[in-house]
């Protein structure tokens, strides 16, 4: 998998230098950008990682990256850092979905631990999106009978009660059930049950 | 200038034209009489009517004139007073009509205003009616201002033998005016110094960058050395960044010690009560405009205190505005601000703003005068922070309270004797 990297985005040239040197001691792959519009048109979707963020920031603000990035579905975690008196505005941007914020002056350690946060955050996110996707290729894959097989086994259905529900014979219910656990990479129910269960959070 | 006035010299100026009409008709009758004289010496009779009916027209129009409230004079082209009424005897301080009459006007004149006088001298002769307004020296060396409508008087073949002239006293307008214009430049100052909290901010926030880039090079250091995974070599570019970053606090330190420095303290002996009523003017507006009455309290046998009137107004602004704000942000049924002044201990007065709004909440009562502390959505917690600075520079002390009632603030300054007293003190302490 990709290497998470923290994406720095501060108008501020030093700050976002001694981010760096910060972040980079505790081998975090860091990238900067001098500006909200930078960041928005140099950052690759895939790559895994969060962002850290000013709030202030001439042209476009933290606050209104923020907004970019949720309208465009974007979901990388935010970390916000605020100066004194911004406080409000880092809670109204954490409503608003933001990962953290960090208020001026702060501690390394506690910067330091929010960001793993975050990046742990960030790849629970996309290990769950990409299973989603797995999922929904195999389901895909199912024939409709099949499908209605598999949703009445998942509730805990004996191959006969399936059989009595569709109006079908054992011999055949146990034939879907075989190809579903095949077509699934299932090795067995609870399995199956599992998968569903993933499928349905959203 | 209101209606009333308006209408009053609009009245003297008709006035002062059918005065012109009514002279000019006098001369014109005079003129006939001699005729008549000539031509008739025989009709006696006739003859003492029609002087009977001019010394009673004359009579008539003196009457009118020497009862005239506003100073109605006489003059001749060469500047000297011909006639003058008892109120214009009053305007110039002269005790009797032969201290002014057959004296040119000139005495009375600044004389930075002599020329402009005789300009509009000039120009009366020449049959125009002006306004101006000049500087009087009265007899008793009194300096008023002066504003004169003047019109030029005609006799019956057209010729133009005097200036009527009407008078007013302008001074207390004048200084009004000055006054308006002394504090409109006052306001300036306040303007800026209320800026200086929102300057204060944005030196917080400048300072904050700089620092954050010094904390982060230097732990990245720290972290660094602790691994054991930095060469010498490799230092040294962080640290010179930290010490550019430091550099660059200095600077912008040094840009606030020169905005400071060019707001020193400037105090003199003030009359508080003054200052109180000076802020109520100019925040009255904003009370009015969220219900709030003003109460003024204010002990008229105070002594005079040590103070830079700009920045006491600046404090006691703050502290009303606050007053104003709390109440309506908290929607307080009751919103009353009562400021009080009186005597505290030998050497000091003390000055009270109080409300009727929801107090203070005991937890942050011990915060409220810290900087960036503050309980507006939008403010910046720079108010009263300021306040408490302005406050100790001139030797006194703030405090907060929250009754039943509301919330109180009270600072003291030091009189101006006592601050001599307390001066002489330190002198005899270094001799």
């Amino acid at each position: 998998m990709n290497e998470p990297t923290v994406f720095i985005v501060d108008d501020d040239q030093a700050v976002a230098r001694s981010l760096r040197w910060l972040i980079e001691s505790v081998q975090l792959k860091v990238e900067t950008f001098a500006s909200a519009q930078a960041f928005l048109d140099g950052y690759a979707t895939t790559k895994p990682g969060c962002l850290v963020l000013d709030v202030r920031m001439p042209g476009m603000s933290g606050i209104e990256l923020q907004e970019r990035l949720t309208v465009q579905r974007i979901r990388v975690p935010i970390i916000f850092i605020t100066g004194h008196g911004d406080v409000q505005m880092a809670v109204r941007a954490v409503q608003a979905g933001a990962f953290d914020f960090i208020e001026k002056p702060f501690n390394d350690q506690d910067l330091l631990d929010r960001i793993q946060r975050a990046i742990s955050f960030d790849s629970e996110q996309r290990a769950r999106d990409s299973l989603r996707a797995r999922l929904s290729a195999l389901l895909a894959s199912l024939t409709p009978r099949e499908r209605e097989v598999l949703n009445l086994v998942v509730e805990g259905m004996s191959n006969k009660a399936v059989a009595n529900t569709l109006g079908l014979s054992a011999k055949t219910v146990e034939v879907h059930r075989a190809k579903v656990m095949e077509k699934m990479h299932a090795r067995s129910v609870a399995d199956l049950v599992k998968m569903a269960m993933q499928n349905q959070e959203t | 200038m209101n209606t009333g006035s308006d209408m009053l010299w609009l009245a003297l100026v008709v006035l002062g034209g059918s005065l012109a009409v009514a002279l000019t008709l006098v001369g014109v009758l005079l003129l006939r009489l001699r005729e008549v004289e000539q031509r008739i010496p025989e009709k006696e009779s006739g003859h003492e009517s029609v002087l009977d009916r001019l010394l009673e027209n004359e009579f008539r129009l003196r009457t009118i004139i020497e009862s005239e409230p506003e100073c109605v004079k006489l003059q001749a082209e060469d500047g000297t007073v011909l006639e003058i009424n008892p109120a214009g005897l009053r305007l110039v301080d002269a005790n009797q009509p032969a201290d002014i009459i057959g004296r040119k006007i000139y005495s009375v004149v600044a004389p930075e205003y002599i020329e402009i006088y005789r300009e509009n001298m000039r120009r009366v002769f020449a049959g125009e009616a002006v306004v101006y307004e000049f500087r009087a020296i009265t007899l008793t060396n009194r300096i008023r201002w002066m504003e004169t409508h003047a019109a030029p008087l005609r006799d019956a073949r057209g010729h133009i033998y005097a200036l009527l002239g009407i008078t007013r006293d302008i001074t207390e307008h004048k200084q009004a005016e000055e006054q308006a214009r002394r504090h409109q430049t006052e306001l300036a100052r306040v303007a800026r110094l209320s800026t200086m909290g929102e300057m204060a901010t944005g030196i917080a926030h400048e300072l904050n960058q700089p620092l954050s880039a010094i904390a982060n090079f230097s732990r990245g250091c720290i972290r660094r050395l602790r691994s054991g995974e930095i060469t010498t070599e490799e230092m040294i570019e962080p640290l010179v960044e930290v010490c550019e970053q430091a550099e660059r606090a200095g600077e912008i330190l040094r840009h606030v010690r020169d905005f400071v420095r060019k707001s020193e303290l400037k105090t003199k002996p003030m009359d508080i009560n003054q200052i109180v009523r000076a802020v109520v003017k100019f925040t009255e507006h904003e009370a009015r405009h969220h219900r709030t009455m003003m109460h003024l309290q204010l002990d008229p046998k105070l002594p005079k205190v040590e103070a830079d009137s700009i920045m006491i107004e600046q404090v006691i602004c703050n502290l009303v505005r606050n007053a104003v704000e709390a109440m309506a942000e908290a929607n307080s049924p009751r919103r009353e601000i009562t400021i009080r002044t009186h005597l505290f201990g030998n050497d000091a007065i003390e000055i009270e703003i109080g409300d009727t709004g929801p107090g203070i909440d005991e937890a942050i009562m011990d915060q409220v005068f810290d900087q960036f502390f503050t309980t507006k959505p939008d403010g910046v917690g720079m108010g009263l922070s300021i306040s408490r600075s302005i406050i100790e520079s001139h030797g006194g002390h703030v405090r907060a309270e929250s009754g039943g009632t509301g919330a109180s603030f009270r600072f003291t300054l030091p009189t101006s004797e006592g601050q001599t007293t307390k001066h002489e003190r330190a002198d005899s302490l270094h001799s």
